[in-house]
């Protein structure tokens, strides 16, 4: 039995926001304005709607088990065997799902920021960043999260003042020009990318939060927010770059903060803005790595988790070079296998959860 | 031959690092697990750094879920 570790709802709130926003900020905007073009905010503001939906949804399956991971609870619920099946196949996703955030952050450094480095060693020091933050626990990191948080939004609001001047409202326009379709795509991606992910908070909510009522709000308001934030983002990047160039590009978000320049003076900046999806991302790794080790853990029954950490640390690296041959290959699985994929674990999974145990309730009450 | 001295060592200074805890608390399960995961990934590293291809998780998920996406894409067309 691993050691219970508590946090506080504001901490669950900005854990929430960090995790929405991970990757998520630096793939969607070009997602969006590949699959609805101008209309991407349209599709931004749906995708909030079904990321809120989906809270909903973990709500009611997070309430079923106040005090255990839902790893615990498949294995309650299930019987030993064929839970422990189901807490094995959650588990490899969380893994899985942690090598392609590696992969994404390593492809972003390289291509973008430190061409000479081999890619091996970005990805090595961004995990041992997260091996660090996992092997202190969850309640240093959330704490860590608090002072962190701040400068992502000092961040987010130096980048939307700083191109005020920049902005083509004539980019948004015509508004709705390819009806609904490519909006509800461009939406199901947009959540896919960020809300669906975050089915990776259920390895701490509700037991590791301290009151789980205000729990439940925090994981409301944390996703409303986050989706604000990545509204703004992709409305900028319509307005800014329009949705051409933003298709076009893998990260428009980094070529938007390149766009910052004000009076001649204030140039080139967009390293500094860059910490906003360095915190980001680095928070989703933590959350995932943690995730699948205390998984691992849970299903071995083992009584600490930290000498998994290292030796899985190991694997992830080869892991995260390996899922992934090239971007191309990326583009192409993500517009394939993607969507169904995330969809079993952060859908249907869960949703199975919810109608056993709903099931078991209704013929223990017969009885 | 770096690398491999590179993955060699920084798996004895692993181990260095977390077993004698484990045998101190009397860990035992703990330390197969630990031993059996760090066998893995320096079989994986080594293999990884002489560049032989390594069987890639991604393209099994998408031979199993091809009938998936294939009705997921018809419906979203």
């Amino acid at each position: 039995m691993l050691k219970r570790e508590k946090i506080s709802a504001r901490q669950f709130r900005i854990l929430v926001i960090l995790s929405f926003v991970g990757t998520t900020i630096l793939l969607v905007p070009s997602t969006l304005a590949a699959e609805a073009k101008q209309d991407a905010w349209i599709a931004a503001i749906l995708g909030l709607v079904f990321g809120l939906l989906l809270v909903w949804f973990y709500n009611i399956v997070g309430s079923l088990f106040p005090n255990i991971t839902i790893i615990e609870y498949q294995e309650r619920l299930f019987g030993k065997w064929i839970g422990k099946f189901f807490s094995l196949l959650f588990a490899s996703f969380l893994f899985l799902n942690c090598s392609t955030i590696l992969f994404t952050v390593g492809d972003f450094i390289t291509t973008q920021l430190l061409p000479e480095t081999p890619i091996q060693f970005t990805i090595l020091f961004f995990l041992l960043v997260a091996i660090i933050a996992t092997r202190l626990g969850l309640e240093v990191f959330a704490r860590a999260a608090e002072i962190l948080f701040f400068w992502v939004f000092v961040f987010f609001i130096i980048l939307i003042l700083f191109l005020l001047p920049e902005l083509e409202f004539k980019n948004l326009q015509p508004i709705f020009e390819n009806g609904m379709r490519p909006i509800l795509r461009g939406a199901i991606y947009y959540s896919s990318y960020s809300s669906m992910t975050n089915i990776v908070l259920l390895m701490i909510f509700p037991t590791c939060v301290n009151n789980i009522k205000q729990g439940k709000k925090a994981f409301y308001i944390g996703t409303f927010e986050a989706g604000i934030l990545i509204l703004f983002i992709s409305l900028y990047s319509i307005l800014v770059l329009g949705h051409d160039i933003s298709s076009r590009s893998v990260f428009p978000t980094y070529i938007l903060a390149k766009k910052i320049s004000i009076g001649d003076f204030i140039e080139r900046i967009e390293v500094i803005i860059a910490f906003i999806w360095f915190i980001t991302v680095i928070y989703k790794t933590i959350l995932y790595f943690y995730g699948s080790v205390i998984g691992f853990a849970q299903i071995l029954n083992l009584k600490d988790y930290r000498p998994l950490t290292l030796p899985l640390g190991m694997i992830l690296i080869v892991l995260s070079l390996t899922v992934f041959p090239s971007t191309l290959h990326e583009a192409a699985w993500t517009a394939t296998t993607w969507i169904p994929f995330i969809l079993t674990f952060s859908f249907f999974l869960p949703l199975l959860v919810l109608i056993v145990s709903v099931l078991k309730k209704k013929i223990k009450g017969k009885r | 031959m770096w690398p491999i001295i590179g993955i060699v060592l920084a798996a004895i200074g692993i181990a260095i690092y977390e077993v004698p805890s484990m045998i101190k608390r009397n860990l035992k399960k703990e330390l197969w697990v630990f031993s059996v995961l760090l066998i893995i990934g320096v079989t994986l590293s080594i293999i990884e750094s002489l560049n032989v291809e390594i069987p890639n998780p991604m393209d099994w998920l998408t031979i199993i879920y091809k009938p998936f996406s294939d009705i997921f894409l018809r419906i979203l067309k």
